[in-house]
């Protein structure tokens, strides 16, 4: 079962009703029942159901909290002061459910996402739970990782017969597999309990803010009514054949030619090298980037993309190579120098924030630079502006909102007027509302204003809508550097980059097109109509 | 990450690794105490070639110690010199010896009582030193926290040490994102180039959002914990703690006598204080 | 909301949330002490972890403070290799103890409570805090502990405590203000 909803909705707070963190940890009112295999949790207490319901948190560097895999996994069993001898191979047996039983003595600070997920989810098996819960699984994984978490579900629902509950905001990627019923909240209150057909068929997702699955958007973009019989819910078993006509012909008649524009290079980066200590981070990475220019940095965890980050920024310093900003060297900017020409926003808001009001923290940079208060004035009141935040210049920073944090961080890096902003990545777990809200008002920066934006993501469906271009990373390499559409297109590279073929590739495949024509058609349709509406 | 990676979070290979936490904490308990109970050379210098053999057993990383013993070291010298500095015959009083080796001028002499307090005095420190460098290099913090509810204290104050060793990383990790962006915003770090108080100013700009991400993250971690049962009972067990094996058996025998020694030490120190004089015999 | 007694903040409860806020705590203790010391002559420290218990304090109480200050001590000297000086963490556990007394006098952090009243007492309680803790309670058990000269230890102890209080007071006062500021409920919130 899926739970769906925006953020706000009442997800997290269902979900804390089921594992009894409600009322356990949050004191609240309750009215009505809920029963967990048949006891009502508010008599019951959160021990008891944690032996019923196990519960995957969505941050999971905070769910572990063992010093190493097995320690993790043990750590239920511990709490319970189970002897050492009776839990060995209790561990060894979730591990191996979970494919980590060759890691258990690994800690958790050179994981990945999806293996402290794994780890996670192994450490509330113990108990042939009833119920597994999982808030978000899918937040923090890269989109291969993300396949591959929902295959596990899947598989260990089969296993071990339980029911499975899903919170997700990410409707296509948990339909990777088959999921029988669907709950859509909002506000509090559930507005559809049905299959994921019936769902998909209704216009009910698209006016609750949930994002449609991409092949769904082509087909009826292309005008096709896809109906239940069609078995919309997954793309390998959605039937097309009546569709193939018009999908065709919606292809044919988009026009996909462009001007072609000169660009002046800003920045060039010159077959760099980069180690931490003797381990090669970057390996001969080249490639340049121009004058209002979007461009997407992407590839799996560790892949050398945040060491290129880096060292764009001038943190790190290539080992050998070069980098040009504007044909200058950059090696003879400072840090400081180099910040106020390109700027570098992190991915948790919180760790920039300082200030308590919003123009104090838009004008920190400046006044840390020593720049005289007319200058300061003009800059902030500028980006304050661009950011559309200058009515709220006065309000404290702790009543707005996650996207209107992120545009506080975008407009004080804006308030230098850098060459180039870098964005680490912008849009990580959050919904799909906030998602397009930070990423339409990237794109005005960009469209309006001709600032220059690189974002690091791992997100494809980021990488697809809003850029133009996109630079693959795969073990420090720099293995891909094309327009979005031809590297989505292109098996070798998401292989090696731990992408994921879009539902449009697939979908192309089906019918016979050309995969990376028809994303070209797509996307551009796509942005043609989102243009139109703002 | 500096010397933050001294501590291992997973077990090691030699013979002092292997040992469970619960020997390894009550061994070091009672030995601080044996070095704490007396300035006597003949309890002190055995125990400090002790350490030195465990250390270099441990087969550890010098290029991670070698700048710790190096600064303690000296600090400890350092510290010496100023005790003879602010006192020339502070040995006095223990040794009851004044005879004068050599004089600098007619305040700073170096007797031979206080030459020997000094060094007793040093040894102790640096077998103190030497003695907490080798249980914190041998010991995982799961064991650490399995070894300190062994000793009965409640078992909440091992999940804490256990806790903040698991979030050192990521809390130093986040110190770092932090200081860079801040550094590419236009805050100075570099100490040659401000004062120390304009350079605290500036770390209060990195502390703010540190401080409040840092805490951000309780609420999960409490969370997660309690979804798996922490603090149902009045115990809990230790995955990483092994059961007694022979080698602990061995140290438990040792550690015991070591103990008795030391009630044995103290006590008949109280009932009769010892003569301070003795130390000169070992001059 | 509810007015706790005395007793019960001195206490503070003791729940998961608690031990994690602890833990946080001193592992943040633990990073300052390597990554946050300002050094003003060699061999002095300005050392901004002692931020930390006050925080902990502002948050859980004063004893959850004065761990934080007393284990985050016995822990970084551990880390940092130089043994265990157990007359130097209990002066800090001490500090901890009255620096993290903020709920007792009305400062709340977590309401944005911290106003120039406020600001007063903890100053003065930091200043005292620290001549209790290194003039007085580290002394009677460098003592009992390790005997000898006191001199030293008393002029350490004195530099510790000086040092201390510029962190807590040039450091700390603009940190909590900080804080509040960012937890106080937002008042008038006209778009201009």
């Amino acid at each position: 079962m899926l739970i769906l909803g925006p953020s706000g909705c009442g997800k997290s707070t269902l979900a804390n009703c089921i594992n009894g963190l409600v009322p356990f940890s949050y004191p609240g009112e309750i009215q009505g029942s809920c029963k967990i295999a048949g006891t009502e949790t508010s008599s019951s207490s959160i021990f008891n159901l944690s032996a019923v319901v196990g519960t995957v948190l969505q941050d999971s560097d905070a769910q572990f909290v063992g010093l190493s895999v097995g320690g993790d996994i043990a750590y239920a069993l511990e709490n319970d002061n189970m002897p050492r001898e009776e839990m060995l191979p209790r561990v060894l047996n979730s591990a191996t459910l979970v494919g980590m039983h060759e890691f258990l003595e690994h800690v958790p600070y050179n994981l990945s996402g999806g293996q402290k997920q794994r780890v996670s989810l192994a450490g509330i098996m113990h108990d042939h739970v009833k119920v597994l819960l999982f808030d978000e699984p899918l937040a923090a994984l890269d989109p291969q990782m993300g396949n591959q978490a929902i295959d596990l579900i899947d598989q260990i629902q089969k296993n071990n017969n339980c029911t499975v509950v899903i919170i997700e905001h990410r409707l296509e990627d948990v339909l990777y597999r088959p999921v029988d019923r669907i709950i859509l909240l909002e506000d509090g209150q559930i507005v559809a309990d049905m299959t994921p057909n019936e769902l998909l068929c209704s216009n009910i997702i698209v006016e609750k803010g949930i994002r449609e699955p991409l092949y769904l958007q082509a087909l009826k973009m292309a005008g096709c009514n896809v109906t239940i019989e069609d078995n919309p819910c997954n793309v390998f078993d959605i039937n097309l054949d009546k569709y193939k006509d018009q999908l065709v012909s919606f292809y044919t008649s988009v026009d996909t030619s462009k001007p072609v524009e000169e660009k002046e290079v800003v920045l060039e980066v010159k077959n760099v090298d980069f180690s931490y200590d003797k381990k090669k981070a970057l390996d001969d990475v080249s490639f340049s980037v121009n004058k209002a220019d979007k461009i997407a940095v992407v590839g799996k965890n560790g892949a050398g993309k945040s060491t290129a980050a880096k060292l764009i920024c001038g943190i790190l310093r290539p080992d050998k190579g070069k980098v040009l900003l504007e044909g200058v060297d950059y090696l003879k900017y400072s840090i400081k120098e180099l910040g106020q020409k390109i700027g570098y926003v992190m991915q948790n808001p919180n760790q920039m924030l300082v200030k308590d009001i919003i123009r104090d923290e838009v004008s920190l940079g400046l006044v840390l630079n020593g720049k005289s208060e007319e200058e300061i004035e003009r800059n902030i009141e500028e980006a304050l502006k661009k950011c559309d935040i200058w009515p709220m210049r006065n309000w404290p920073i702790s009543v707005v909102s996650y996207g209107q944090k992120k545009r506080v961080t975008i407009a004080s890096i804006l308030a230098m007027n850098p060459e180039i902003i870098l964005l680490d990545e912008p849009t990580a777990g959050q919904d799909y509302r906030v998602y397009t809200e930070i990423m339409s008002f990237l794109e005005t920066l960009n469209r309006n204003y001709g600032i220059t934006i690189l974002f690091i993501t791992h997100d494809m469906h980021l990488a697809i809508e809003y850029t133009d271009r996109a630079i693959v990373f795969a073990d420090g390499k720099c293995i891909g550097d094309d327009s979005v559409f031809k590297i989505l297109s292109n098996n070798d590279i998401i292989e090696q980059a731990n992408l994921k073929q879009t539902s449009l590739y697939s979908l192309a495949t089906r019918i016979g097109l050309n995969p990376e024509d028809f994303i070209e058609s797509f996307i551009v349709a796509e942005r043609r109509k989102r243009h139109e509406k703002s | 990450m500096k010397n933050l990676n001294i501590i291992n979070l997973t077990k090691g290979e030699t013979f002092l690794h292997q040992l469970s936490g619960t020997t390894k904490v009550r061994l070091f308990a009672v030995l601080m105490v044996y070095v704490t109970m007396s300035f006597d050379l003949p309890i002190i210098l055995p125990l400090f070639i002790v350490t030195i053999v465990g250390l270099v057993s441990l087969k550890p990383s010098w290029k991670v110690i070698k700048p710790v013993v190096i600064f303690v070291v000296a600090m400890n010298i350092v510290n010496i010199v100023l005790f003879w500095l602010a006192n020339p015959h502070c040995g006095f009083e223990y040794t009851g010896d004044k005879t004068v080796l050599f004089a600098f001028t007619d305040y700073l002499v170096v007797t031979k009582g206080t030459f020997w307090y000094l060094t007793v005095r040093l040894l102790k420190m640096l077998t103190s030193f030497t003695t907490s460098l080798v249980f914190i290099m041998s010991i995982t913090p799961s064991e650490l926290a399995a070894g300190l509810t062994s000793l009965g204290l409640p078992y909440k104050l091992g999940s804490i040490v256990e806790l903040a060793f698991r979030y050192i990383p990521d809390i130093s990790r986040d110190y770092e994102n932090i200081s860079i962006s801040m550094q590419c915003r236009g805050l100075e770090l570099d100490a040659k180039k401000i004062k120390p108080i304009e350079r605290l100013k500036q770390m209060i700009i990195i502390l703010i959002p540190l401080i409040v991400t840092s805490f951000d993250r309780v609420g999960n971690i409490s969370n997660a914990m309690d979804l798996r049962g922490f603090g149902k009972g009045k115990q809990r067990s230790y995955y990483s703690e092994y059961p007694e094996r022979r080698n602990d058996t061995i140290f438990k025998v040792i550690y015991c006598l070591i103990a008795l020694f030391c009630v044995y030490y103290i006590v008949s120190g109280l009932i009769s204080p010892r003569d301070p004089k003795m130390w000169i015999y070992w001059s | 909301m509810k007015k706790e007694s005395i007793g019960k903040i001195l206490l503070g409860k003791w729940d998961t949330k608690t031990i994690v806020g602890v833990a946080i705590g001193i592992a943040l203790f633990a990073v300052l002490m390597v990554y946050g010391s300002i050094k003003v002559f060699t061999n002095t420290n300005l050392s901004l972890a002692m931020i930390v218990p006050v925080i902990v304090g502002g948050l859980f109480g004063p004893l959850p403070a004065a761990l934080v200050c007393g284990l985050g001590n016995v822990l970084a000297d551990l880390i940092g290799g130089w043994g265990l000086w157990f007359d130097w963490s209990i002066g800090n556990a001490a500090l901890g103890f009255i620096v993290g007394c903020l709920k007792l006098y009305g400062a709340d952090i977590e309401d944005g409570v911290f106003d120039i009243k406020h600001m007063v007492i903890y100053a003065v309680l930091a200043v005292l805090g620290n001549i209790l803790a290194f003039g007085v309670i580290t002394p009677i058990f460098t003592k009992i502990l390790f005997g000898g000269e006191l001199n030293i230890t008393i002029a350490q102890g004195w530099f510790a405590a000086v040092s201390n209080a510029t962190v807590l007071i040039i450091a700390g006062i603009p940190i909590l203000k900080a804080l509040a500021a960012r937890n106080a409920r937002g008042k008038n919130l006209t778009k201009e």
